[in-house]
């Protein structure tokens, strides 16, 4: 493990970094290390927020290459060094945070695209880049990675590989794992290996899916290659209110269970309609707001769109028209803008969860249920936004607005209230998380979900990282 | 501490990343300390424990570039570059300004302006460009920065007294228009001259017509500080020049440190990789002509990365591209 800073062996590491990626990319000063500190997570924001120091890393280490990154995990392979992967840092998870110290790998230098394929519809990237500049980049070759997360600014391509990130359009155009061809990645043990070229295949199991989604926990993913889309034609969208959030779900389903192709559906449920949808789009009304959208040749659009009026106007509803669901897609990321955004010194929290249309609803109230039960004080709300054929994503949420002061209660709080909700969902056939990944967060719980399967992942991790050092005290490993 | 103004700029941005693309010098060194976010944070933390400047925090402050670029972008337009400039106040204010950045501000102290020439308009020469910029028919006004170098430097005190030199001198010439290239003089200008009227360049040449496709660079002080980013494109288009967009986007500063005035002279190591970043969004590095509205600009794009052509866009109204 790391020595100690009066240590003269942390200068003699710092030298054999310094070797590895160039002086220049090595850092250990205070600035960087504060910021590399705290993530998106709510825990170390309020750690810090009561004047707490948070666990920091002991090198900022940027590596321009799969290269350079193979020779940084042999030398902490040959000190045992936990290594932290760091793309954008705005994982709400604390997946990135550097828990036990060591290195934290910043991927934000290998920022290149490598190539455009026009042919096949690819864009080849290396994963430190910033997907607005990637997407700014395949739009001026003239199409669209179709990835548009509300954190598209904030976050690395590789962060959204790492946790199965979904941007706003993945109704029609998938999670980032079905965007995915291929992936380059460096092994714990400083191995340079690349998955099959394409994505559907009968030559063994799929590799690149057991990087996706491994948070950094088997490796470090160094470049993609994934699909791209021409520009649509038109991108049109129409907004409903419900009674109630029954009536819209069955809305939104129907629509999926018709096998239109939506590239968007949103369904607010009453509370988070009056709260936000009030607050940013400033629709006052009672009900859940539904808002979906189309995209393609303006033929297909206008039809499909069409069929899925149809549908909504079977249910109780009213027509809030084209304008009201344009203003959504307008304003998609004021909500995460301050002041929008929830923000210290409330607590709060996005219980993302996925299941079946069977099961969606009886995990929306079996969460809310038991969270209103237990603290009456958090306020509980949530969206419906990836929509799949056979089921939906709950981006549920949580707010308190006084959480405990000290930082210990506070925590044991926080976590009482995830346990209790994500183990409802559990219940109901929902799973921990949909596309904001485990981290630190909600590692505890791995075991619970996946129950003697957890066996087969620690096997996994065991054979690929003997020593343990990518990314330790994450996603349960 | 002058950071207790912007406590709730430090509030909003320390915990939010959804401006992080923009930062000009975060893009080049990739450190999360050279965000707004991770700018926020330091002074938050300095604010919080209420101690001295850390060394690494005064460092990281002084390498802000300033572009605003980040406010701009912002819905709530939080002021993170002001921020940046409180810290900077505060940093001077206990002493601790490092020896170049109190080096570089003993130097802008010793500005002295003198007006030359004769016309009913005056033109100022900034730092960064000559006399042979000034268009005829105009006063000159020359002899070092108006005091805008030294305000973003911290040294508030002593931008005042440089202005107020600048200010008697321009009073004068007697001239009610004052003319300037440069977007920084402007900002200053337009906000602080008393009796005359303030115009950039943009605004004030005539030029001779020209052709062939050129692109644009926003200015940071056009844009950012002054939401202008018409007259020079208008400018440019009038005279029958194509304007193509640059690089990838309209958001990201392509000015190479223009924000901070006199980047190139405190931070030369990285202001050669802004202009090694824009150089690398060049289309045809061979045959691309690049416009830009800030003599500053000009001057460090030329310096850093001759192997592109940039022009600044007086020149172009006077002297055409060829």
């Amino acid at each position: 493990m790391i020595a100690k800073k009066e240590n003269y062996l942390l200068s003699m590491l710092h030298s054999e970094l310094a070797d590895a990626v160039g002086r220049e990319y090595v850092s250990g000063n205070a600035a960087d290390q504060l910021g590399h500190s705290i993530d998106y997570y709510w825990i170390p924001e309020m750690w810090h927020d009561r004047g707490r120091e948070n666990p920091k890393p002991d090198f900022i280490v940027h590596p321009g290459s799969a290269e350079e990154v193979a020779k940084v995990m042999k030398i902490a392979n040959q000190y045992k060094i936990p290594v932290t992967p760091w793309g954008g840092g705005s994982g709400s998870q604390g997946g990135a945070l550097p828990i036990y110290g060591g290195i934290i790998l910043d991927t934000k230098r290998m920022n290149k695209v490598l190539a455009v394929d026009t042919e096949s519809l690819t864009v080849t990237a290396e994963t430190g880049i910033n997907t607005q500049h990637l997407e700014w980049a395949v739009e001026k070759a003239g199409f669209s990675t179709m990835h548009f997360p509300a954190s598209i600014a904030c976050a690395t391509l590789g962060g959204f590989l790492a946790h199965r990130g979904t941007g706003v359009l993945s109704t029609k155009y998938g999670k980032i794992e079905d965007m995915v061809m291929s992936v380059e990645v460096v092994t714990p043990t400083g191995e340079i290996i690349n998955t099959l070229p394409v994505p559907r295949h009968a030559s063994g199991p799929d590799l690149t899916m057991i990087y996706l989604g491994s948070e950094g926990t088997l490796g470090v993913i160094t470049k993609v290659t994934m699909k791209i889309h021409p520009i649509p034609e038109t991108r049109k969208f129409h907004a409903f209110l419900f009674k109630d959030m029954h009536e819209a779900m069955a809305a939104g389903a129907n629509i999926m269970r018709s096998r239109l192709h939506p590239c968007v559906i949103r369904l607010y449920d009453e509370p988070e309609t009056a709260k936000l949808i009030k607050r940013v789009l400033n629709i006052d009304k009672q009900g859940a707001y539904l808002v979906f959208g189309f995209d393609g040749p303006e033929k297909i659009v206008d039809l499909e769109m069409e069929e899925a009026c149809k549908i909504c106007r079977k249910q109780e509803h009213e027509d809030l028209g084209t304008e009201m669901g344009q203003a959504w897609w307008d304003h998609r990321y004021k909500f995460f803008y301050p002041p929008y955004m929830f923000h210290l010194p409330q607590a709060f929290g996005t219980l993302d969860t996925v299941a079946t249309f069977a099961n969606i609803e009886k995990v929306y109230w079996a969460m809310k249920n038991a969270v209103n039960a237990k603290f009456p004080e958090a306020v509980f709300i949530g969206h419906f936004s990836h929509w799949y054929e056979w089921g939906a994503m709950l981006y549920a949420r949580f707010i308190v607005e006084n959480p405990p002061q000290d930082p210990h209660e506070a925590t044991l709080y926080y976590n009482s209230i995830w346990d209790l909700a994500i183990r409802a969902a559990i219940r109901e056939g929902g799973v921990i998380n949909e596309h904001h990944g485990v981290g630190l967060k909600l590692g505890r719980l791995m075991k619970e979900l996946y129950g003697p399967a957890f066996n087969v992942l620690g096997g996994i991790k065991k054979a690929l990282d003997p020593n343990n050092i990518m990314n330790p005290g994450k996603m349960g490993f | 501490m002058h950071i207790d103004n912007y406590s709730d700029t430090i509030n909003a941005c320390r915990f939010c990343f959804m401006c992080r693309h923009l930062s000009a010098v975060g893009n080049v060194t990739f450190r999360e300390s050279d965000t707004p976010r991770g700018r926020a944070l330091l002074t938050g933390k300095m604010l919080q424990d209420m101690k001295d400047f850390h060394p690494d925090y005064i460092d990281t402050f002084y390498r802000a570039e300033l572009s605003a670029a980040n406010r701009f972008h912002c819905v709530s337009h939080y002021d993170e570059a002001g921020l940046i400039m409180a810290a900077r106040r505060d940093i001077v204010e206990a002493g601790l300004a490092p020896e170049k950045v109190k080096n570089l501000a003993a130097e802008l102290m010793q500005a002295e302006f003198t007006v030359e020439g004769s016309g009913s308009t005056l033109y100022y020469v900034d730092l960064y460009s000559s006399k042979a910029d000034a268009p005829g028919g105009c006063k000159i006004i020359s002899g070092g920065d108006t005091g805008k170098a030294l305000e973003v430097l911290g040294f508030v005190k002593e931008a005042e007294a440089v202005w107020a030199k600048f200010q008697a001198a321009v009073k004068a010439s007697g001239c009610q228009t004052i003319v300037t290239s440069c977007p920084a003089s402007y900002d200053m200008m337009k906000k602080r001259l008393d009796g005359a009227k303030v115009l950039h360049s943009s605004e004030f040449i005539a030029g001779k017509p020209g052709s062939g496709s050129v692109y644009y660079l926003d200015s940071d002080y056009l844009k950012n500080y002054n939401d202008n980013m018409n007259a020079p494109r208008d400018l440019l288009k009038k005279l029958g020049y194509e304007l193509k967009p640059f690089g990838t986007n309209i958001e990201e500063s392509y000015s190479a440190g223009e924000g901070a005035v006199v980047y190139d002279k405190l931070n030369p190591e990285l202001a050669a990789k802004l202009c090694d970043r824009i150089a690398g969004l060049v289309d045809n590095p061979a045959g691309d002509v690049l416009v830009t509205a800030s003599p500053y600009t000009r001057f460090v794009l030329n310096k850093y990365t001759p192997q592109i052509k940039v022009l600044l866009l007086d020149e172009v109204a006077v002297k055409g591209i060829k």
